[in-house]
C-alpha cells in the first residue's frame, strides 16, 4: 500500500534541497565576492595551487557560485546551474578533505570572513550532506 | 537545453562581473603577491583568529628578556630540553600556536615550528614578518 501524501512530501523534500543548496551558494559566493583578496588568501592557504590560478579563482568563483545558486532558486537553466554546484562541491569536498588529512589547521574560508575559525571538519561534513542533496536532486527529476 | 550547455553558458555568464571584480573592485586581490610559505601567516590574519592563540618566541633568551609579544613563552632550539616541558605545562590543545623570530629573514621561528609538528604539537603557524611585523603593526 502506498503513502498517499507520499509525492507531495517528496516533492516539498526536493523544493527546500534546492533552496538551501541555491541559498547556501548565493550567500557564501556573496560573502567573497566582497572580499576577494581574502578569499585568494584563504585559497592559498590549502597549499593546492599556485598564488596567480588561485587569485583568478577568487575573482571567478564567488560570481559562479552567486549564479549558479540564483538560478537553482529560481528554477532557470536548473540543469546546468546544479551540474556546476555539483562540480563545485566535489571540488572543494577534496580541498577540504585534503586540508583536514594534511593537518593544516586552517579555515574553510567557505563563506568569506563570515564564519572565521569553522575549521575544516565540519565544513567537510556538511558538503557531504550537500553532495547528498544534489544526488537526490539529480535521481529525483522528474 | 543539455545541463552541460546550460553549464557552459554559466560559465560564460560568470567571466562577465568576474572580469570586473578584476579591474575594478577595491579589495581585488594582487595578482603578483609574495606567496605564503607553507604554515605562514600574516599577523592581521592571525590577529583576526581571536583570544585562542599560544604565542612562542623563538628568539634568543636576550631578546625575549628585552621584549616580546605580550603571553609569548620563549622556546628556542638552543635550549629546547629544557623549555619545551614548561611549554607543554602552559599550552592547552586545541590553542593555535604561532611562532616568530627576529624578521622574515630568520629561519629560527621555522625550525621550532617544524620540531613542534614533529612532537605532535598542532595546528603551529609561523608568523610572517616575525618580531618586526609585530612591532610596526602594534
Amino acid at each position: 500500500m502506498r503513502f498517499p501524501a507520499w509525492p507531495r512530501l517528496v516533492e516539498v523534500s526536493r523544493l527546500l534541497m534546492r533552496i538551501v543548496l541555491g541559498a547556501l551558494f548565493l550567500l557564501g559566493g556573496a560573502a567573497k565576492a566582497y572580499d576577494p583578496g581574502t578569499f585568494a588568501t584563504e585559497i592559498q592557504r590549502y597549499n593546492l595551487i599556485p598564488w596567480l590560478p588561485g587569485a583568478i579563482a577568487a575573482v571567478y568563483l564567488p560570481w559562479l557560485e552567486i549564479l549558479a545558486g540564483l538560478l537553482l532558486i529560481l528554477r532557470r537553466f536548473e540543469r546546468g546551474a546544479l551540474l556546476l554546484i555539483t562540480c563545485l562541491l566535489v571540488v572543494f569536498t577534496f580541498a577540504l578533505a585534503s586540508a583536514t588529512f594534511r593537518g593544516l589547521g586552517i579555515d574553510c574560508g567557505c563563506f568569506g570572513k563570515a564564519f572565521a575559525a569553522t575549521g575544516t571538519i565540519f565544513p567537510l561534513i556538511r558538503n557531504v550532506l550537500l553532495l547528498a542533496f544534489t544526488a537526490c536532486l539529480w535521481f529525483g527529476r522528474q | 537545453m543539455t545541463a552541460v550547455r546550460q553549464a557552459l553558458l554559466i560559465l560564460l555568464a560568470a567571466l562577465i562581473p568576474a572580469s570586473l571584480t578584476a579591474a575594478f573592485h577595491p579589495r581585488r586581490p594582487a595578482w603578483s603577491q609574495e606567496a605564503l610559505a607553507p604554515g605562514e601567516e600574516t599577523l592581521p590574519t592571525i590577529l583576526n583568529w581571536g583570544d585562542n592563540l599560544f604565542w612562542v618566541d623563538a628568539r634568543s633568551a636576550e631578546d625575549y628578556a628585552a621584549e616580546h609579544v605580550p603571553g609569548a613563552i620563549l622556546l628556542n632550539l638552543e635550549d629546547w630540553d629544557r623549555l619545551f616541558p614548561k611549554f607543554l605545562d602552559r599550552w592547552s590543545p586545541g590553542q593555535r600556536v604561532v611562532v616568530y623570530c627576529s624578521a622574515s629573514t630568520c629561519e629560527l621561528s621555522r625550525d621550532v615550528a617544524e620540531r613542534l609538528r614533529k612532537n605532535g604539537i598542532s595546528p603551529v603557524f609561523v608568523l610572517k614578518g616575525g618580531w618586526e611585523a609585530w612591532k610596526s603593526k602594534r
